[in-house]
């Protein structure tokens, strides 16, 4: 190792150790040799550190939550040390008019330089008057500093595709920072929260490699959400041998069988979490008997509900209370069936009275 | 009286005809069973792998469906006289009437049968050149499930369906339209063979179907 990182790592509870633990968990998730972790060390302790303007919209800050209190420290304290947080209104120390002061600063002095993180959507209906902060909307701030960004990374799925806001029927028109900005490089972490390390990764790729990873084309960088959950999942045996909890608490939930027919969305998700796992501590979702809810795709709160069964619940005009989409399927088979019937029996009752028609009967 | 023996269907038409058929039951069923395993659920040490086998058996008849499209695509261009796709749509005064007369005649109004047309009556050849096209939407949607890592499946399925779960949501609902197509067909088929004694049933086993001609 060239580098004596302690040196430059103020903070006495990161010491080197942890830190290197960190870079080589960051390289792990990232997916690259372990001959570039001591790139990955450097780039990390570089003495410019990349600013990092942190902005909250319609959000519930969970995804600066599970950031700030991964248990794993190393991670939690490599964010804090390794990016410089110029602006971030749940832990930066300036409020009021200092707190913009600083904003702005940073946007002057590092136009162009610095990296913008979007926690949260963006309200655009009647001009984005749902979300305002400092007297001016997020639609506002946005445009303001998008554009003197280097890359921004939209953190959580709603900054990347609108979240719960978004939700049908979208009272304020919610959307993720893709579909307002462009011209500046637009990366999301989806997640409901996402995995810090994921977070970690993409940042440190970039200072590691001066450009973003390479993302899958709904803006969602390979290295995290590449590959589909069912397929890295613990309980992908069960499935394959037909083995599933019926309901929870069953026979089959205790014995750790697959969660598919309690509506486990892993099938359908793309994301990190059978690997990296979650809190230090080895578990995810599925690992303690829940099902994925399918929280890093687009408008998973209208497309990956009802929670516990496979797929969405359907609406026909004008047949209220059947939403199952196979009780649709089976009562549109009933109804078709029984107009089979009456045709049948229309053509029946016409030729007891007129006779066939038939060619052969002249 | 007399019967004329027509050969109407391909060996190609009549290939695609089973394939789409024997496709369309393994795939409900296999499918089915993918939805919603209803096997015995708690077996361990059978190594059986029911799910294994049902996607195995779902993807090849997936396969066969898939080449079965292709060639009604072919035979839509290539085909004989009665298997070309503009011999089937409402696009000329001779369809549009033989649309109008079939419609009545489904709804019992007339008698009327069109001697000079042994292919699909217009309202069969719209709906199989409708079902040909869902059957396409079926195949995107299925194979953006089966490789959603490669490239090109990805943005395909991506650009038509959005997400995974949706592409899984329409390929369900579209399975329903099968299963009714399927129903509606057969009970046509036989009611139109009752009515019109021109063979209509076995001409998809044997290819001829027959008209009759008086003998003066």
């Amino acid at each position: 190792m060239t580098d004596t990182p302690e040196s430059k790592i103020p903070d006495p509870q990161l010491n080197r150790r942890s830190f290197l633990k960190g870079c080589t968990a960051v390289a792990a998730a990232l997916g690259i040799s372990e001959a570039m972790i001591p790139k990955l060390v450097e780039a990390a302790t570089t003495a410019q550190r990349p600013p990092v303007v942190w902005l909250h919209f319609q959000e519930c800050t969970g995804c600066t939550e599970s950031l700030l209190r991964a248990s794993h420290p190393d991670i939690a304290r490599l964010i804090l040390d390794v990016i410089s947080l110029d602006y971030h209104e749940t832990i930066m120390a300036p409020s009021g008019h200092q707190a913009e002061k600083s904003l702005h600063d940073t946007l002057d002095k590092y136009a162009g330089k610095f990296l913008c993180v979007v926690e949260g959507a963006i309200p655009t209906k009647d001009k984005g008057i749902y979300c305002k902060i400092a007297g001016r909307t997020a639609m506002d701030i946005l445009a303001e500093v998008a554009p003197k960004a280097a890359a921004i990374i939209a953190i959580g799925s709603c900054a990347a595709y609108g979240g719960i806001q978004a939700a049908s029927p979208n009272p304020t028109g919610a959307v993720g920072v893709q579909d307002l900005v462009s011209g500046t490089p637009v990366i999301n972490i989806p997640g409901c929260p996402p995995n810090p390390i994921s977070f970690m990764g993409t940042v440190l790729h970039y200072l590691t490699f001066k450009r973003l990873p390479v993302c899958d084309n709904l803006g969602r960088p390979l290295f995290a959400y590449g590959r589909r959950i069912h397929d890295h999942c613990e309980r992908r045996a069960h499935f394959d041998e037909g083995r599933f909890a019926e309901q929870f608490g069953d026979y089959g939930h205790r014995n750790g069988y697959c969660l598919y027919k309690v509506g486990c969305k892993g099938p359908s998700t793309f994301s990190n979490c059978p690997s990296a796992r979650f809190n230090d501590v080895d578990v995810w979702p599925v690992s303690v008997g829940h099902g994925c809810v399918g929280c890093t795709e687009p408008n998973f709160w209208d497309t990956m509900t009802p929670f516990y069964e496979r797929l969405p619940n359907v609406n026909i005009p004008g047949i209220a209370g059947i939403t199952n989409i196979d009780k649709a399927g089976k009562t549109i088979l009933g109804v078709a069936a029984a107009a089979v019937g009456i045709h049948a029996a229309v053509g029946i009752g016409k030729k007891m009275v007129k006779g066939c028609g038939c060619k052969d009967d002249k | 009286m007399i019967y004329e023996k027509h050969y109407v269907w391909s060996i190609l038409l009549r290939l695609y005809h089973w394939a789409m058929a024997g496709s369309i039951v393994a795939l409900s069923v296999t499918g089915f069973y993918i939805f919603s395993p209803w096997t015995l659920t708690n077996l361990e040490g059978t190594g059986l792998f029911p799910m294994m086998t049902m996607r195995y058996i779902h993807i090849l008849a997936a396969y066969l469906f898939t080449g079965a499209i292709v060639a009604r695509c072919f035979l839509f261009i290539f085909g004989n006289r009665q298997e070309r796709v503009w011999d089937v749509l409402p696009i000329s005064a001779r369809n549009i009437k033989n649309l109008i007369d079939t419609l009545g005649a489904y709804m019992y109004l007339t008698d009327h049968h069109d001697e000079d047309r042994l292919g699909h009556n217009v309202l069969a050849g719209m709906t199989y050149v409708t079902t040909i096209f869902v059957g396409f939407i079926q195949i995107i949607a299925g194979f953006y499930l089966w490789l959603p890592e490669s490239a090109f499946w990805q943005q395909f399925g991506n650009a038509i369906f959005g997400t995974q779960q949706y592409g899984r949501f329409i390929h369900h609902i579209l399975m329903w339209y099968f299963i009714l197509f399927a129903m509606v067909h057969i009970y046509l088929v036989i009611w139109n063979d009752l009515k019109n004694p021109d063979g209509l049933v076995s001409s998809i086993f044997t290819g001829n179907k027959f008209r009759h001609r008086e003998v003066k």
